[in-house]
């Protein structure tokens, strides 16, 4: 409890919070603030500005393209996503959205701020790796597209840098997915997860075992080459209460290919 | 565009308007208990984990030491002391007591405004339905059968 | 999700006509105000002025204490004041230890002085205008460390090159006492296998409630008196611990509180945040008030006795007849003996489980480690204890290729044979263990039981069942506590309630018990109203303790399973004290004798002639207000004090005998598990939970209690656990990583219960509530079950989160290294 001193805005447009995000070095942007209010309790981080994105209409949203490619506003809850009939093109999303932590922490939570976070326990990580996802991202210089697996660069670190903000997330067509995962208790923060799309290709990654999910491409959907595609991986994942690092290993292998395999069945 | 360090904002909660300067901060359940002096919503962790904080937010169930008081700006609020009438206990309320859902009553706050929000969506859940939507508050006491219980019999 | 069998209330003298409230399902009085959010918890009492307390805490497990530098923080705009260490060193005197030497010589105040010795340990404290501007401050107190090596693993304490944590007791190893009764050879020699376990483990956790601790204390600077409105759960002793430390009478300290968000032991021991808060107050002359968060709590508060049972031997007949066990136990207190050692000498008011063998050596040594101190937890003490014992019985019918359910039923102490008398002194009032048992294995559908192992394997799953008892021993001899240190003055138990007339017919009752929730307003008012022969609603329990109510004792206090014994026990004295002298006045009044009045619908009334009646508010106008021309010796007050005591004897100390509490309350749980060998994760499928705790007053209520013991026993058997790091760092700070159940973890669950009346309390009834720690073992009895098909791996600890059963899958055989078998 208890934040350290912070000053506050809530700009109406993306161009202001770009603004503020220019002109104070240490502002970070508050999206649904499932995350960064607890960092801040924490006191582990203590920007000096807050950005609130939740005023901002270009930031929400849903859309469903005619090809089936969906492109998400970053400042969209995990409920609205879970709701909305256009995401339901590709169900995973709503179906991992709907395991993150309880309603309350899903009625505010947003699908940027769970990929910004880049908290390696959270689910959303390998969900975009492994559809594809593009993120934009902008800035008071311009904007860009970056492919979700070059999106995730460290714990709490992201391809938008500082003074940038996600603006939109892109989730090319497709439907055979799956995701797996084991939790602490049901629902809880996962030990390890992974999410698989059989999309042209088999595409599996892995949360929870390094710094940033991890993306292994097995031969074949085959449940032994899957696991011998996670061996083959050298996965280096940390030990802690939960899990040792051999533990992790293991359960990588597990839910790789039961991931996979939930992708098969996913049509 | 200007930032605020502190600002003077307006809520309802329960009906009831309130103004007042708040540091940016603070968070919503501390001016809930602490400005308003509106007690009944609780703090129980300090991660956002327990659930004894949910009130409603504009229509929408929060733990509200996940909220800065800022954000609540303009905002309407429902907090467990809304919940009941003069003398009369909401159905729901009462099942509570009916099926013995509270020992300390410490959680039962944050419980009822997730169950209130549940029941206003979907009348009728299912046990599945009602365990999810109260796995967001934690309670120590119960082991949240008695509580299963008294928010299915407030569903019929 | 809940199936419940609940046998039949008591049974209605015959007599009677009216009904009763004891044995029925009342509702609770509490309820009203909590679903409300009309409960007042200390955190909702505001004081002009007041200011908040923020702790500055140690990061370090173990380090020397340079200095204390509050000048940057004095200077912080808000800041009201500070206290340190040094401060206190010269304001109080260390408190009062109940241990003997060693650990008697420990220097423990309110604030680290000269040393921090856990991480989150209070070094200062500063005062402010705001919550958040304490915090701010106390991050600007500049606290120099030289940090010390830690010492993290009890079994490391006594090493030779292991950090001394206290120079003033000169070792770690604070208290010890050997535990030995009957004949260890003879019963080594009777054996046909002797059966040796090297080490079992049972964990650190503690129950969490969900209200930390917390207070505002106020100093009245005229009578030099302090009102503390905490939620301290045990009064009584924070007085005792405070009262000398602060060097004040025990009637400076005024102890206040209305609502208490859980407790379950874990508020015993807040007293040295309490004087550190009263010496705020009287330094700065404001109302403080202390809020303890989450991490705090996780931090330094109260975590429950980590205890590992070395080098056990149990001698076994062929048959699996139980003959007796010796074995060390080793208890980890953390950094300071803040209740401890008296978890030396608890666990022996069930030294034998619920079972007959009667040759018992046990050798307890307890140490201290740079951890966050332990004390009282749900089932203290005992829970490690049991656990142990149902352990031996399972791991025994394992190596013997038995069958749990037959070892048990062998070995429990019968029926018939009840009263008993354990090999310690202990009596065991009552009770029918195999019918509990039998009783939840036919919840359970016990049966069945082969054809949903087939079922589960056919999903590739593995099924288990486990059982786990536990003895829920009430109303503590404090005498025992000579056991740990023979020149302490403490022995027996009370408990006070007051039960008054009212000028208006009120009837008003206060209880020196400090409820967190379990319906004490409501059980009390049951109790009355049967006694006065009135309805529950004119019965006015008032709500919570305050010191100041004259309903307040030595071991006042809501602790240990003894609400039904003492506090219940108290409430009937005072009540049947009070119809005596309502009998008394009524007949002065009717001009009749007091055998011919009855108590009945709110009037004193004459049996024959029940025209002739007082209303209970003519007898209380009477007495209070128009008492001209009533007889000189007429002894009524119609305002009755009842102090309870239980009959007890101070213990032998030199053989460690006697009785040392009142009521056995039992329990059976049964849990069934399902793993999923490829993980190790598993999942609770079934549950059945019994509890006989004699008479029940309220069913509902000892049901609610059953099952949040039994939820908590759960949630520790699988994830909740206070595991550190090897420098003293605390890993599950938070809800986070410190996992406690939640609605979606909980598995469907049955409950029954069995009645045996205790023969040695009023109205039959047992202390009850602390059942719990049967689950842990169920738990970790039904993984044994479900993982024998993969090579036998021995379940050694008390909590087995999926890393560990996957531990246990992947290789048996490291776990099967801790057990042998000897024949004979
Ligand atoms: C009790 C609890 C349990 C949880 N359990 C889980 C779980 O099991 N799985 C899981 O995935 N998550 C879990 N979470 C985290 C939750 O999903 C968060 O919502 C999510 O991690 C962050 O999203 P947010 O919208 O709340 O972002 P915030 O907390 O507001 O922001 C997170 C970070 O992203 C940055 N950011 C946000 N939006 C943008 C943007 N558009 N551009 C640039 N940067 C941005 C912020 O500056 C901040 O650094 C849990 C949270 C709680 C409180």
């Amino acid at each position: 409890m208890l934040l350290s001193e912070v000053a506050y805005a809530r700009p109406a447009t993306l161009e202001q919070a770009l603004g503020v995000l220019a002109e104070h070095p240490g502002a970070r942007a508050l999206a649904g603030g499932q995350t960064l209010v607890n960092v801040m309790k924490a006191r582990a981080a203590s920007p000096d500005v807050l950005v609130d994105l939740s005023g901002i209409p270009e930031l929400k949203g849903i859309e469903l393209g005619s090809d089936g490619t969906l492109e998400l506003g970053p400042m969209t809850t995990y409920t609205e996503l879970i709701g909305s009939s256009e995401a339901r093109a590709r169900p995973i999303l709503g179906e991992v959205c709907a395991q993150i932590a309880d309603v309350q922490v899903r009625n505010r939570g947003t699908i940027g701020g769970n990929v910004c976070a880049s908290d390696p326990t959270n689910h959303l990580p390998p969900v975009m790796v492994a559809v594809g996802a593009e993120f934009r991202v902008s800035g008071t210089g311009g904007e860009r597209t970056v492919p979700a697996e070059e999106f995730f660069l460290g714990v709490y670190m992201t391809a938008a840098g500082p003074g940038e903000l996600l603006t939109k997330i892109t989730i090319p067509p497709g439907r055979s997915d799956g995701f797996a995962s084991v939790p602490i208790g049901v629902d809880g923060t996962c030990i390890v997860n992974a999410a698989a799309s059989l999309n042209g290709g088999v595409r599996v990654v892995l949360g929870c075992v390094g710094a940033t999910p991890v993306a292994v491409e097995p031969a074949s959907a085959d449940a032994e080459a899957v696991r011998d595609a996670v061996r083959d991986a050298d996965l280096d994942p940390p030990s802690d209460v939960h899990a040792s690092a051999d533990y992790r290993r293991h359960l990588a292998e597990v839910v790789a290919a039961r991931a996979v395999e939930r992708a098969g069945k996913g049509s | 565009m200007d930032v605020v360090t502190s600002q003077t904002i307006g809520v309802e909660v329960n009906g009831t308007t309130y103004e007042r300067e708040v540091e940016a901060r603070r968070l919503l359940i501390h001016l809930l208990r602490d400005d308003l002096d509106l007690t009944g919503s609780h703090i129980g962790c300090d991660t956002g984990n327990c659930g004894a904080c949910s009130v409603i937010l504009d229509r929408t169930l929060v733990k509200s030491c996940m909220v800065l008081a800022i954000q609540a700006d303009g905002a309407s609020i429902e907090t467990v002391e809304g919940l009941a009438g003069e003398e009369q206990l909401t159905p729901l309320q009462q099942a509570f007591s009916d099926h013995h859902a509270l020992q300390c009553g410490y959680c039962t706050p944050g419980m009822l405004m997730s169950a209130t929000a549940l029941l206003r969506e979907n009348p009728k859940p299912s046990d599945e339905e009602i365990a999810k939507a109260i796995q967001g508050n934690i309670c120590r006491c119960t082991g949240y059968w008695n509580i299963f219980e008294a928010i299915k019999a407030a569903s019929e | 999700m809940t199936e419940t069998t609940v046998t039949e209330p008591i049974v209605v003298e015959e007599q009677e006509t009216r009904p009763r409230y004891a044995g029925q399902n009342v509702p609770r009085k509490e309820d009203k105000r909590l679903v409300q959010g009309e409960g007042v918890f200390f955190d909702d009492v505001k004081r002009h002025n007041m200011g908040y307390v923020h702790f500055v805490r140690s990061p370090y497990a173990h380090a020397k204490i340079r200095s204390v530098d509050v000048s940057k923080a004095l200077e912080h705009p808000g800041v009201i004041g500070t206290l340190t260490g040094d401060e206190v060193a010269l304001l109080t005197d260390p408190f009062f230890q109940i241990s003997s030497p060693p650990g008697a010589h420990l220097k423990d105040f309110c604030l680290g002085v000269g040393k921090a010795r856990f991480v989150g340990e209070p070094v200062a404290a500063v005062v402010a205008n705001t919550r958040e501007t304490a915090r701010d401050a106390a991050e600007l107190v500049e606290v120099d460390y030289e940090p010390l090596p830690a010492v993290t693993d009890a079994r490391r304490a006594l090493d030779d090159d292991a950090q001394i944590l206290h120079d003033d007791a000169g070792t770690n190893l604070t208290w010890e006492g050997l535990y030995e009764w009957g004949d260890l050879d003879a019963a080594f020699a009777e054996a046909d296998r002797v059966v040796k376990i090297s080490e079992l483990h049972f964990h650190r956790f503690n129950s969490t409630p969900l209200e930390c601790n917390g207070a505002l204390v106020e100093y009245n600077r005229g009578t030099g008196q302090w009102t503390l409105i905490t939620n301290n759960q045990f009064p009584g002793f924070a007085a005792i611990m405070m009262g000398p430390a602060m060097r004040v009478g025990l009637d400076k300290l005024r102890f206040v509180t209305q609502d208490i968000g859980g407790g379950f032991g874990n508020k015993i021991t807040s007293h040295p945040q309490l004087v550190a808060c009263c010496l705020l107050a009287r330094k700065l002359n404001r109302p403080v008030q202390w809020t303890e968060w989450r991490t705090d709590f996780h931090l330094s508060m109260s975590h429950g006795n980590e205890r590992w049972f070395e080098d056990t031997e149990v001698a076994v007949k062929e048959d699996g007849t139980l003959l007796g066990f010796r074995t060390t136990a080793l208890d980890d207190a953390g950094a300071w003996l803040r209740y401890e050692p008296l978890g030396g000498v608890i666990w022996a008011q069930v030294t034998p489980g619920m079972y007959r063998w009667r040759h018992i050596r046990l050798d307890f040594k307890q140490v201290v480690t740079n951890k966050a101190p332990v004390s009282p937890n749900r089932g203290y003490s005992r829970m490690q204890h049991l656990w142990f014992t149902e352990r031996i019985i399972d791991i025994v019918a394992h190596e013997l290729g038995l069958d749990p359910v037959e070892v048990r039923k062998r070995n429990y102490i019968r029926t018939d044979e009840m009263p008993y008398e354990t090999p310690n002194g202990c009596v065991y009032d009552s009770g029918d263990y195999a019918k509990l048992l039998d009783t939840a294995l036919e919840l359970i559908g016990y049966d069945e039981l082969d054809s949903r192992r087939a079922d589960a394997e056919s999903r590739g799953k593995l099924l288990g069942l486990g059982i786990g008892s536990t003895l829920d021993s009430g109303t503590n001899n404090f005498g025992q506590s000579r056991l740990i240190n023979p020149e302490l003055q403490f022995s027996g138990n009370n408990e006070v309630a007051t039960v008054k007339l009212d000028i208006f017919g009120e009837i008003v009752v206060t209880l020196g018990t400090t409820p967190q929730g379990q319906s004490h307003e409501t059980t009390a008012a049951q109790v009355v109203a049967d006694i006065l022969g009135c309805s529950i609603d004119d019965v006015n329990v008032r709500a919570g303790h305050d010191s100041y109510w004259n309903s307040h004792a030595g071991f006042s206090g809501t602790y240990a399973s003894q609400f039904a014994v003492t506090g219940l026990g108290a409430v009937k004295g005072a009540t049947d004290m009070l119809a005596e002298q309502m009998k008394k006045l009524a007949c002065v009044v009717l001009g009749c004798s007091p055998e011919d009045i009855e108590l009945a619908e709110g009037q004193a009334r004459m049996k024959e002639n029940p025209e002739a009646a007082l209303p209970f508010m003519a007898l209380g106008a009477i007495i209070n207000a128009n008492n001209a021309g009533l007889p000189e010796d007429l002894d009524v007050t119609l305002n009755c004090r009842y102090v309870y005591r239980p009959p007890f004897q101070p213990p032998d100390v030199e053989r460690k005998y006697g009785n040392l509490t009142l009521t056995y309350a039992a329990q059976v749980h049964v849990a069934v598990v399902e793993v999923d060998p490829e993980t190790g994760v598993y999942e609770i499928v079934d549950y059945a939970a019994v509890d006989d705790c004699g008479v029940r007053i309220n069913p509902q209520v000892v049901e609610g209690q059953v099952m949040g013991a039994t939820a908590q026993a759960l949630g520790a058997a699988t994830h909740e656990t206070y595991t550190y790091d090897e420098d003293g760092n605390l890993l599950t700070p938070n809800f986070y990583d410190y996992h406690v159940p939640h609605a979606l973890d909980m598995p469907p669950l049955k409950t029954g219960s069995v009645e045996s009346a205790s023969p040695f309390t009023s109205m039959g009834t047992k202390g009850m509530g602390e059942g719990g720690g049967a689950g842990i073992h169920a738990v970790c009895a039904a993984l044994q079950d479900a993982l024998r098909p993969r090579g036998n791996p021995i379940v050694f600890d008390s909590c087995n989160p999926y890393h560990s059963v996957w531990e246990l899958l992947s290789d048996p055989e490291s776990s099967r290294q801790r057990v042998t078998v000897e024949s004979r």
